[in-house]
């Protein structure tokens, strides 16, 4: 075909997407199934909200880690009051209410979780405050207030593997923010997995994937088969546009549905969410990074099925392997984001542009792991396993923005490869 | 509303997407076939202005010889074009085609007047002129009372015509309408029969398919003949009637009483036999069957009596096509 004949093919091309793709977004909209597949989706979405919304209003048991609020010898004083004060824990006639000025008791409640992380994000070297005095206690030998020796009594030497540049080494000189704020790090740490986990495979893969899968497979098949195909075709339209305006209407409401959904739930996580004032603003970054990959994803999976379906019209059939393929590539994602084998892959490519997004916002998440495992050198404080699977470092080994910049790029490519071969199979396909 | 940059609203009729002083529609050697089966064989053909019809049985071959000028359908062998350009490769012809499909499925969702606009724009035309000729073209086929309702809730007929409608909405220089008539009520027949003799008026060229040789006679006179996928007759109405009329057509009317009908029409010259397979039933045979046909309701009338159905049975076609494939084989 040459331009130079054709001139009107190209002209007025912006009317012709205009119409194809209103048009498409229409019928989409009279179709029963288009509403079946998003209210499902937001359905979906709610019950695991409902579970997220529990855990952030749920009383999370604080754990006395040294047992300093309890009172062993029952004179009205806390064994971490009667510590800082160097009375005998176990001798009811020696309390700090017999000094001189005697001291008043403290409530109990107040050596629950009196020592708390109080570490600088991301500092290394020594970091931890004794606050309870109960590392620098007189009874303690120098070589147990260093135990870590790094030539500072009572503190945490906090350092990065040499060997896993992602993940922190605690080494604690004992009894020092040993009695952390449970409560504070199990909404801390479950608010976080659960942005990532409805954000990587609720929204970004399953929403990703299924709403493609269900709207996007027959979008030129079911014409064909159907026999309407014939009055697009019968106008001075190629055939690769009809392919590229037709997912621009799909791609027009499956993006605002991906849209209006991330807003829903930025919103409810945003008031949900542990934070100083009424909305948690700082998050908003991480959901623009589901956001963009959600769109991405929207748009290859788009493609990909689409090409499915004029390839064969059991298109869904060709679909369904590859779903499973990039399920696969999802549970790969979360223990290992930099296998090579997700570069094969969509959702690879989809969950780093998250996974960079949430490094950015939230800079100190690998600490905040590691010091909720360490848990103050006792067990593993709530919320921390469940980060630990859903949060990752992207795999290219690259800065955050330039894994972005880099995944965009490829999805992009991915999309367009997919528009190229779909457009090729529709022009050699007959219609009958 | 996409905003109009070039300024210069539509596209100028003609587009130079063709090869100056090419036929409009040309075949050559054409074939099409599906592993053993041949939908058509061997097809040259050339055709440049005025209405012809396209007869031939079910699976003639008629909507395949269509769907390869339509750039659907790729030939096995031989060489289709359309306004000189290969349609298969090349979609620009169409901005001076017309095609009204034979599938039954519409957009049912859509008004008819989105239906034909929506396809308009497809012409490179803004939403506007598109609903200025989308309401032209309606008003054109007799539908401008009901553009704005769902097609989903058209008559056979009425959907028929729209279809024709958005095949007109570009001003096509030739129109091919493949079965229009099949399935419509007698009035939207005569409408769209109406319809495209005024576009042969007009110069344009039309090509209309139909197994019902009785159809194609009210619109045009010039055919073309189809059967088993091979061409079997072309040319002048007229001039194929005379080899049609040696062999001899039924005709089967259905209605009060047959045997009252049968004593007028006994006399008739054209008659040359007379079966009753019911009480209700008449089957005439005749070989002048065009002359008969044409002058059979006035007979009815005339003579008081009811029939409900005047009818042609297919078998009698196909043994006239029959007839010509053997006669020019």
């Amino acid at each position: 075909m040459s331009d130079s004949k054709v001139p009107s093919l190209w002209r007025g091309m912006d009317r012709k997407a205009m119409a194809v793709a209103e048009f498409t977004l229409r019928q989409q909209q009279k179709r029963l199934s288009t509403w079946v597949v998003m209210l499902v989706g937001v359905a979906a979405m709610a019950v695991l909200t409902m579970f997220y919304i529990d855990a952030m209003t749920r009383e999370y048991e604080a754990v006395d880690n040294d047992f300093d609020s309890f009172d062993w010898d029952l004179d009205g004083y806390p064994n971490g009051q009667e510590r800082v004060y160097g009375t005998d824990v176990f001798d009811a006639d020696s309390h700090p209410g017999l000094l001189d000025p005697p001291i008043a008791p403290d409530e109990p409640e107040r050596w629950v979780n009196e020592d708390d992380f109080d570490w600088d994000a991301l500092k290394e070297g020594s970091v931890g405050v004794d606050d309870d005095g109960d590392c620098n206690r007189e009874d303690r030998t120098a070589s147990q207030k260093d135990a870590n020796r790094n030539g500072v009594p009572c503190d945490i030497l906090l350092s990065v593997r040499p060997w896993d540049t992602d993940e922190y080494l605690i080494q604690s000189d004992g009894s020092v923010d040993e009695d952390p704020d449970d409560e504070a790090y199990a909404l801390e740490a479950i608010h976080r997995s659960f942005v990532l986990a409805i954000g990587k495979l609720g929204v970004v893969f399953l929403i990703g994937i299924f709403v493609p899968l269900f709207m996007a497979t027959g979008l030129i098949r079911n014409e064909m088969t159907s026999g309407t195909m014939h009055f697009m075709l019968a106008k001075p339209i190629a055939r690769s546009e009809v392919f590229l305006y037709r997912m621009m209407g799909f791609l027009a409401l499956a993006w605002a549905y991906v849209t209006v959904l991330l807003l829903l739930l930025a919103i409810v996580t945003g008031i949900f969410g542990p934070s100083e004032g009424l909305f948690r603003v700082s998050d908003l970054g991480v959901w623009m990074a589901v956001w963009w990959a959600a769109l991405l994803a929207l748009m290859v999976y788009g493609m990909l099925f689409c090409l499915l379906g004029v390839m064969w019209k059991h298109g869904i059939v060709l679909a369904l392997p590859f779903a499973a393929w990039e399920l696969g590539m999802v549970l790969i994602t979360l223990g290992a984001p930099d296998t090579a084998i997700l570069r094969f892959s969509v959702i690879g490519w989809a969950m780093n542009i998250v996974d960079a997004g949430a490094l950015m916002v939230w800079s100190d998440t690998p600490l905040l792991i590691e010091m909720g495992l360490w848990g103050g050198g006792n067990a593993a404080l709530e919320g921390a396993e469940a980060l630990e699977v859903f949060a990752s470092s992207p795999g290219l080994g690259l800065s955050g923005l330039a894994t972005i910049v880099v995944s965009t790029l490829v999805m992009l490519v991915q999309a367009a490869a997919c528009w190229l071969v779909g457009s090729a199979l529709f022009k050699s396909k007959e219609i009958d | 509303m996409m905003p109009d940059f070039t300024q210069q609203g539509r596209e100028p009729a003609t587009t130079p997407a063709s090869i100056p002083g090419a036929p409009v529609v040309y075949f050559h050697g054409v074939s099409k076939s599906y592993g053993r089966i041949h939908a058509v064989s061997n097809i040259t053909l050339g055709l440049s202005g005025g209405v012809t019809g396209v007869l031939g049985m079910n699976g003639a071959g008629k909507s395949t010889l269509f769907k390869l000028l339509m750039g659907k359908l790729r030939p096995s062998s031989g060489e289709v074009k359309l306004f000189g350009v290969d349609p298969w490769k090349n979609p620009a012809p169409y901005a001076r085609v017309g095609f009204v499909p034979e599938h039954e499925k519409m957009h049912d969702w859509m008004t008819a007047l989105e239906f034909v606009s929506t396809f308009a724009r497809l012409h490179g035309m803004t939403r506007k002129e598109a609903e200025t000729e989308a309401r032209r073209v309606l008003d054109f086929v007799g539908l401008s009372d009901v553009v704005n309702k769902e097609i989903g809730r058209f008559s056979k007929g009425m959907r028929q015509r729209t279809k024709i409608a958005h095949a007109l909405v570009n001003d096509p220089e030739l129109i091919i309408l493949d079965e229009p008539l099949q399935g419509c009520d007698p009035l939207a027949r005569t409408t769209i029969m109406n319809v495209i003799r005024e576009l042969g008026k007009r110069g344009r060229t039309v090509l209309v398919s139909s197994h019902i040789l009785g159809e194609i006679e009210r619109i045009t006179e010039q055919i073309v003949i189809l059967h088993q996928g091979k061409l079997v007759a072309l040319g002048n109405l007229h001039a194929i009637r005379d080899r049609l009329d040696q062999i001899p057509h039924t005709i089967r009317l259905v209605g009060d009483d047959a045997r009252a009908l049968a004593k007028d029409l006994l006399n008739h010259p054209a008659v040359f036999g007379l079966r009753f397979p019911s009480e209700h039933e008449l089957l005439i045979q005749t070989y002048h069957f065009g002359e008969l046909h044409a002058q059979l309701p006035a007979l009815i009338v005339d003579n008081g009596h009811r029939v409900d159905i005047i009818d042609n049975p297919d078998d009698d076609l196909e043994s006239l096509l029959t007839y010509l494939a053997g006669g020019s084989a």
